[in-house]
């Protein structure tokens, strides 16, 4: 179904070179930076295809945004895709890498860079923030979900627990509270079983993306 | 050729073992020391450098201690080293993912981790505004920047408001950031 959407080998590095030199914060804002392109734009992929493929990219062994650019990739176009999208998005970071090796006394102590990157940072936290704002619309799909989301910044941020554990945990939460509610037969039209119900999700979430914002075409 | 391959294998370790972020710097930081490649104040300058800098922190870690230890080839030897993990375990998840996504079991599991990840992001935020917006103030008291905060609201009504994109944004921040810290040193 996703392959439909391919799109062409060259735009997938571009478009991930383009991420990569402004995927500043440790790398969270690549995320809001697809939002931006592929969820609002492009509609290539949904808001839960994101966060789906944040945690698994967060799960797995390895830089979390490398893993997301491999998953999208993927899904795009094959192992090829995935591989383009990878060494596209290093590729701008790895130049300014290199070529701050090469001087970095001189980086290291010059205000202006330090001034200039200050601003930069001042940034990053609106960006994500607004990005994960926008992706809640499809992760709550059972009351008890808020839960599971206060629990695991809880235990992020005042025990350090490792991001698998919290993944894991949060699919084990995920599985007790879809058993419930399924049971219940509370959301008997919701009941996930399949490509078709999903789609009825997406086009409720894309409608209510696109009332938010009108005119997100025109944006550039 | 072989201190290559010791970048490549000391970095496919720290690729395999971490999980992104923070977490792989005590392994670097012994890797590093153990062939001499770094002392520990270089060390620290990796980070410092490694988060001003667009990138993810592990690869730029790696891509800074390889150009030290053996130049640019060195870079890219220990940046394969920590991209081995997302080219082998990622891309067999990958397919799997791709299979099983739609999936009722798939779909229960994700019905909790969606939220999870919300979680993780808020988290991290909480992390980043610490370190973004907080300076180390004197006798170890710590005080919000407000210049910090303001142009953080500022970013995001130029963000919400005014629909500009995310690398105009970015720009627009740091150079509000040269000139307020800059040039008025606020």
């Amino acid at each position: 179904m996703a392959k439909k959407k391919t799109l062409c080998i060259p735009r997938l590095f571009w478009d991930f070179f383009k991420f990569g030199l402004f995927t500043f914060g440790g790398g969270w804002s690549i995320i809001a930076q697809m939002q931006e392109l592929y969820v609002e734009k492009e509609k290539t992929i949904t808001d839960e295809d994101l966060l789906d493929l944040t945690s698994v990219g967060r799960s797995l062994p390895g830089t979390m945004i490398g893993n997301i650019a491999m998953l999208y990739g993927y899904r795009m176009a094959g192992y090829v895709g995935g591989a383009v999208c990878l060494f596209g998005m290093i590729l701008p970071p790895f130049l300014i890498l290199i070529a701050i090796a090469g001087f970095y006394q001189v980086v290291k102590t010059n205000i202006w860079v330090m001034a200039a990157m200050m601003g930069v940072r001042c940034a990053v936290v609106p960006i994500i923030a607004v990005a994960a704002w926008k992706m809640v619309n499809g992760a709550f799909k059972y009351p008890p979900c808020y839960a599971v989301t206060v629990l695991v910044a809880v235990l992020y941020l005042f025990l350090n627990v490792n991001c698998v554990y919290l993944v894991i945990i949060g699919g084990i939460a995920g599985w007790l509270i879809s058993s419930f509610y399924e049971k219940k037969g509370l959301k008997e039209t919701e009941k996930p079983t399949g490509s078709k119900v999903r789609n009825s999700d997406e086009m409720r979430t894309a409608d209510a993306a696109r009332m938010e914002k009108p005119d997100a075409e025109g944006r550039k | 050729m072989l201190v290559l391959l010791q970048l490549y294998w000391s970095f496919l370790k720290i690729g395999f073992t971490s999980f992104g972020g923070l977490s792989m710097i005590p392994l670097i930081s012994s890797e590093m020391s153990a062939h001499g490649w770094m002392d520990s104040s270089e060390i620290s300058d990796i980070v410092a450098i490694a988060e001003m800098t667009p990138g993810p922190l592990g690869l730029n870690c790696a891509s800074f201690a390889g150009m030290k230890a053996a130049g640019v080839l060195g870079a890219v030897f220990a940046n394969l080293g920590v991209l081995t993990p997302t080219l082998t375990v990622c891309a067999l998840a990958a397919v799997f993912f791709e299979k099983w996504q739609k999936s009722t079991v798939m779909q229960r599991l994700l019905t909790g981790i969606r939220p999870a990840c919300i979680g993780m992001v808020a988290g991290v935020l909480a992390t980043l505004s610490l370190t973004n917006y907080v300076r180390p103030g004197m006798s170890g008291v710590d005080a919000i920047n407000y210049v910090s905060v303001i142009l953080g609201v500022v970013d995001m009504i130029l963000f919400i408001r005014f629909k500009q994109s995310i690398p105009r944004v970015i720009i627009f921040s740091g150079v509000a950031g040269l000139i307020l810290f800059g040039f008025l040193g606020l």
